[in-house]
């Protein structure tokens, strides 16, 4: 069982450009953990790293079982879907001419074990009661706040300890977003890892119980959600 | 939907057979030629529409695959089986191998690259075979190949390119409505959504080139034989490209679509010319307007992405 993931002097190039210059944090199951920053600072380039869709420039990300360390840094995407790392891309990333199921399908893609599969589907439309709704429904004419739980229902799919979200409030209402994020306190109480990065300081700090600022590639600041809502830097920055 | 339901299978089987016999018993030999046409360009935009439709990778080599298909048919029903007709489902096949052995080729290198660039490398590949079929004089040269071995009469023609046109329908469509094809709409649509799901993102498209290549070497192969002549200027990117209008009018990711515009552009070309317009021929200016307002007016293509059944 694995209990957290540690992300060490993780540096991210794009060619000479650097993305991210080193940054290092860690997040752990059963927590919501926050990323901030302004546009540009390197959040989304960090989380396609810690899933593999970009190569680290130096630096490690592990999984920490508490008396063993998995060193996934090289590892592809689907191999790190396998050790239960997950990512909810930005944007959402539904595939717009596949029904509500087939997306879930897909999500569903490394598991080979039919019931597991079809009791899986049922417990996100549980979870999501708008998804059974609309299982047959293709997902490009769900509303935005529906495509986004599904998502996040079709990132939970695969079973993950760990869950990335990238943006999870982008561009919907602030009542749908209070929604959202009352799953992910769910998700953590059922022992999910969350990392959470966000542009809506003020609510994703609220939820969260360890919170980063990230500023142009550098981590500046860190500590508890409560602690940064307090801090004036983070006011004046990210919650005026 | 299980297209392979009997009844719907039953229907197509008459249907295939009543239209051969009114083309062998009642139509002239243009017709029944023209017919032929049809099947085979259903075919190449099966094809291609497989790969560009369903996976969205853009190529414009599909002619290149044709010749390589067309070639090793013929070469080998001449150099191998004397010429004899009945060999010919066998050389078609061994064409269509070839060019899925080149199409592998291709893919491994190419599939690191999108979009436009899959499409340079690919129109890349169809140049190099056509000028390699243009240096080589075994088959011509640029001369071209000439007394291809042809089917004896229409309706053994007509029945084995049927056949042909059958089995790379069923496969496709099959293919398209199967676990692999919904992985295949998943990159179609969010390549880094498909990757994060676990999807092998570069092996599905390798995988759908080797099914895209086959049957455009299969193609080829019946191109050679229904026609009994061809050159290297037969493939040209002209040929990949109209190839590519019927995939695009047809729907991009529609099967049936694709069978449905090869028909229709088949078709409308010779209509156009025999219509009476006192010597002058208006086909080459009517043609390309039809095609325009066409895409304008549906720019999804005549069935998008749906299937007629």
């Amino acid at each position: 069982m694995a209990n957290k993931i540690k992300v060490e002097h993780l540096a991210i190039n794009y060619g000479n450009i650097k993305a991210v210059k080193e940054v290092s944090f860690e997040f752990k199951r059963g927590e919501i953990t926050t990323l901030i920053g302004a546009n540009g600072a390197g959040k989304t380039s960090t989380l396609k790293c810690i899933a593999g869709l970009l190569p680290a420039k130096s630096g490690k990300v592990i999984i920490d079982n508490g008396n063993m360390h998995i060193d996934i840094t090289k590892m592809t995407p689907a191999d790190r879907l396998r050790a239960k790392l997950a990512l909810c891309p930005e944007g959402r990333g539904v595939f717009p001419n596949l029904s509500v199921f087939d997306n879930l399908m897909l999500g569903a893609y490394l598991n080979k074990d039919k019931k597991k599969i079809a009791a899986l589907v049922e417990q996100q439309y549980e979870f999501f009661p708008k998804l059974g709704e609309r299982r047959n429904q293709l997902s490009g004419t769900l509303s935005g706040g529906e495509q986004q739980m599904l998502a996040i229902a079709r990132a939970l799919m695969s079973e993950p300890e760990f869950l990335m979200l990238d943006e999870p409030s982008l561009g919907l209402a602030p009542v749908i977003v209070e929604q959202i994020f009352d799953k992910f306190v769910l998700l953590k109480k059922n022992g999910l890892g969350l990392l959470v990065v966000e542009q809506n300081a003020s609510l994703a700090l609220e939820v969260s119980d360890y919170a980063y600022v990230l500023e142009t590639g550098e981590m500046t600041l860190n500590g508890t959600g409560e602690s940064l809502l307090k801090d004036s830097r983070v006011q004046e920055a990210y919650l005026s | 939907m299980n297209f392979l339901a009997k009844n719907k299978l039953l229907f197509f089987a008459i249907s295939f057979v009543v239209i051969g016999a009114i083309c062998n018993f009642a139509l002239n030999s243009y017709i029944q030629a023209l017919v032929v046409s049809f099947m085979i360009n259903a075919i190449m935009a099966l094809s291609l529409n497989f790969i560009t439709g369903v996976a969205n990778q853009f190529s414009l080599g599909q002619a290149g695959f044709m010749a390589l298909g067309a070639y090793t048919s013929a070469v080998l029903t001449k150099v191998y089986f004397a010429d004899q007709w009945y060999f010919i489902p066998l050389t078609a096949f061994a064409g269509a191998l070839v060019s899925t052995v080149a199409g592998y080729l291709v893919a491994l290198p190419s599939f690191k690259l999108r979009g436009d660039y899959l499409a340079i490398v690919t129109m890349g590949f169809a140049e190099i075979v056509r000028v390699l079929f243009l240096n080589w004089d075994f088959v011509g040269g640029p001369r071209g190949y000439n007394g291809v071995v042809k089917w004896p009469d229409f309706l053994v023609s007509y029945g084995f390119t049927g056949a042909a046109l059958f089995l790379t329908f069923i496969v496709l469509y099959h293919l398209k409505i199967s676990w692999f094809g919904r992985n295949l709409w998943a990159l179609n649509e969010d390549e880094i959504a498909a990757e994060v799901m676990g999807t092998p993102i570069a092996k599905n498209k390798r995988f759908a080139f080797l099914f895209s290549s086959f049957f455009a070497g299969l193609g080829g192969a019946l191109y050679g034989h229904h026609l009994g002549y061809f050159s290297p200027a037969s493939f040209g990117f002209l040929m990949s490209v109209q190839i590519l209008i019927f995939a695009v009018l047809g729907g991009l990711g529609s099967m049936s679509g694709s069978v449905l515009s090869a028909g229709i552009l088949t078709a409308l070309p010779e209509i156009l010319r025999s219509l009476p317009t006192g010597g002058i021929d208006i086909r080459m200016i009517v043609f390309p307007i039809l095609l325009i307002l066409l895409m304008i007016l549906r720019p999804q293509g005549l069935l998008g992405r749906k299937e007629l059944f």
